[in-house]
């Protein structure tokens, strides 16, 4: 299998080479039940998050064991963006998006029992990677809405284009045939 | 809406958790790990004596469990795997197993990636939730586990709603209420 190196702090992975749609292929970075990594990950982010930050937001499910590890070293809290509505959420605000590695249209959806912890609130999106940045832009702009101010995004690696837009720990390359 | 809440003590920490309704006669404290990172941890403590020696892994499924899985998983030193709701376009070949459950009505199917699949074989796999009611999904995540090659050591759950239906090693059992007695 087709494998792709990084480095994250002190840790190194063989990434595998995953097609996920026809002609394209990314580099799959699996964070879940890698607690190596992900505390490794974790730690590095952590002493680059910008001072001030109140609230870190995560959207659902690769990145959310990434958030946990941030704030239990920092003490700040998090929220998880769902993809779902669920029966016991009360008045949950929704977003549409559209990502890359799932292809179709999904929601990302917070709770609003959750909205007074991000109001007015300094608010660091958290994800794995960051690629097209359908999911930032869509989370960043639902986060707007309930009134949190995103100050700054951080994720293990971009991918694609290289952005200045997220503090990030690496690029990852995306494979177009 | 209520304002009712059931208090929940887990080592030191205490928390006020919503009471829901799953069904239109009972109502049950919601308890969330995600974003609690404090409660995942404690619980995390409470539930490492109740994994039976000689796990091998931890085996959960997404997404609620997660952070008390990882949080476990820390401090025993144990790798865990994670199975996924829905398919993800980069999983290749994966085992896909339904669940049959009793609560929902409805049916869900849990899906896990080849490469995570084969993890799993030939190890000693303790099924790690953070509820558990009819225990539909623990059993699918132990046919999961035996087709991946691995063997069924364990099951443990943070919190039940009244008593288990199934063997499983609960820390708490959480009250149920009658949802007439109330609003």
């Amino acid at each position: 299998m087709k494998t792709h190196s990084v480095e994250i702090g002190a840790l190194k992975r063989e990434l595998p080479v995953i097609t996920v749609a026809p002609g394209v292929a990314v580099a799959l970075l699996n964070l879940l039940g890698d607690t190596e990594l992900t505390e490794e990950a974790a730690q590095v982010l952590a002493a680059k998050m910008p001072k001030g930050i109140e609230v870190l937001v995560t959207p659902e499910v690769k990145a959310v064991t990434l958030a946990h590890v941030i704030s239990r070293i920092l003490g700040i809290p998090y929220i998880v963006a769902r993809k779902t509505v669920k029966p016991y959420m009360h008045q949950p605000v929704t977003r549409e998006v559209l990502s890359i590695t799932t292809g179709k249209p999904q929601l990302l959806v917070i709770d609003g029992f959750d909205i007074p912890k991000i109001k007015d609130k300094k608010v660091a999106v958290i994800d794995d990677v960051v690629s097209t940045g359908g999911t930032l832009r869509s989370l960043s702009s639902l986060i707007t809405d309930i009134g949190g101010h995103v100050t700054a995004t951080l994720a293990v690696f971009t991918e694609g284009d290289p952005r200045e837009d997220v503090i990030a720990l690496g690029h990852l390359p995306l494979y177009l045939e | 809406m209520t304002t009712e809440t059931y208090t929940l003590t887990v080592g030191k920490l205490t928390r006020e958790l919503p009471l829901v309704r799953p069904t239109p006669t009972t109502r049950l404290p919601l308890v969330e790990f995600l974003g609690d990172t404090q409660l995942a941890q404690a619980a995390a403590k409470e539930i490492q004596g109740l994994i039976p020696a000689g796990t091998d892994m931890l085996f959960t499924c997404e997404t609620s469990s997660i952070p008390l899985v990882h949080s476990l998983a820390e401090i025993m030193n144990l790798p865990y795997e994670v199975a996924r709701k829905r398919r993800r376009p980069y999983m290749q070949d994966p085992i896909i197993q339904d669940v049959q459950s009793m609560t929902l009505g409805v049916g869900e199917t849990l899906w896990l990636d080849k490469r995570h699949g084969e993890n799993l074989r030939g190890k000693n796999v303790t099924i790690v939730l953070d509820v558990v009611a009819s225990g539909g999904t623990v059993l699918s995540l132990e046919k999961i586990v035996v087709r991946a090659g691995g063997k069924p050591f364990g099951r443990v759950a943070a919190f039940s709603p009244g008593k288990p239906k199934l063997e499983i090693k609960v820390m708490q059992e959480l009250p149920v209420f009658d949802a007439k007695s109330k609003g």
